[in-house]
């Protein structure tokens, strides 16, 4: 299960941040999507070499945390999208699929004309489109 | 994906931008007109990258995200590619487009032809229809400028109309600080 996805901004700036858990931990969850903007600068900055994922937009896992997987995807314009999952066995492909669709509604949340770029996202049907995005999570694939 | 706009509909949408801002709004102040009309196309061309950019891998350097401007965000807008890329390697970059789709079409207004015609015949009017076409430039300006940017690269872009009354080459200029380049 997906609990917390977020867009952050080229400065490191929160776009969007959202938990989907029952209990009240928007705040750890923050703390780990904070964490992992530093992983990502070093991902960017020292990138392996041989490894065949170089410039791929997809970042792949950032690190695993006791309860959590954390995972990572930059986009061109140097946003970052983070996914923080409690599901221990992702599957690469079920991640690579929900960032496309992730990216895809950022897209579009960002071309509307009223949207003010660096500023937060307040678009209710990105906001909506997100949580069905999260809910499907895993679903397609039919493990 | 998919949907697409009528060109006819942008054309005019774009001389109607120029011809509000110009005699409308801020009809007795040009360089203003000039800048909001670039400020609005940098809005667009910063939500335009970050579209046509989505399925692409990252950007590793400068002169990568210069070539998808050329080739990939230049056919997408102006449905083909720019004829000549040339660059002093120091930040300065040349783009010629020999045909300019949103200029390809355009003729200068003969009213301004005949005022020019009065006095000075060919410099004059030359001199009008340099100023008419170069307020229809603000817009592509602001678009590549607010792609580079949101791809990481701030710059200036101006738009030089170099073959007059054809207006079918014109370049754009990048500059930004050399240290960022390396």
């Amino acid at each position: 299960m997906i609990v917390c996805v977020a867009v952050v901004g080229h400065q490191n700036n929160p776009l969007y941040i959202q938990s989907f858990t029952e209990a009240d931990d928007a705040l750890k969850l923050h703390h780990i999507v904070h964490c992992s903007l530093d992983v990502v600068d070093e991902r960017v900055n020292n990138p392996k070499k041989s490894s065949p994922t170089l410039n791929e937009t997809f970042l792949g896992l950032l690190y695993p945390t006791e309860n959590y997987k954390v995972y990572g995807y930059l986009t061109n314009t140097k946003v970052k999208l983070i996914l923080v999952t409690t599901d221990l066995d992702v599957r690469d492909a079920d991640v690579r699929n929900f960032f496309s669709k992730f990216h895809a509604a950022y897209v579009d949340a960002v071309s509307n004309p009223f949207h003010v770029p660096g500023k937060k996202i307040t678009s209710r049907t990105f906001a909506e489109r997100v949580s069905t995005i999260v809910k499907s999570f895993g679903l397609s694939s039919g493990s | 994906m998919g949907r697409e706009v009528s060109e006819s509909c942008v054309e005019s949408l774009l001389t109607e931008i120029v011809s509000s801002y110009c005699n409308g709004f801020y009809a007795d102040k040009p360089e203003l007109a000039a800048r909001r009309i670039e400020a609005i196309g940098f809005q667009v061309g910063h939500q335009l990258s970050e579209r046509y950019t989505m399925d692409r891998p990252r950007f590793t350097d400068h002169l990568e995200a210069i070539k998808f401007i050329c080739k990939d965000f230049w056919s997408e807008v102006f449905k083909k590619q720019i004829d000549n890329l040339k660059t002093n390697h120091r930040g300065t970059f040349v783009l010629q487009d020999n045909r300019f789709r949103w200029l390809s079409r355009m003729s200068v207004d003969p009213s301004i032809e005949t005022l020019g015609s009065i006095q000075d015949p060919s410099a004059m009017a030359e001199n009008k229809a340099a100023q008419a076409i170069g307020m229809h430039l603000y817009f592509p300006c602001g678009i590549i400028r607010g792609a580079l940017s949101n791809l990481g690269i701030p710059c200036a872009v101006s738009a030089d109309i170099s073959n007059l009354p054809a207006c079918k080459s014109f370049h754009f200029e990048f500059f930004y600080s050399a240290n960022s380049l390396n």
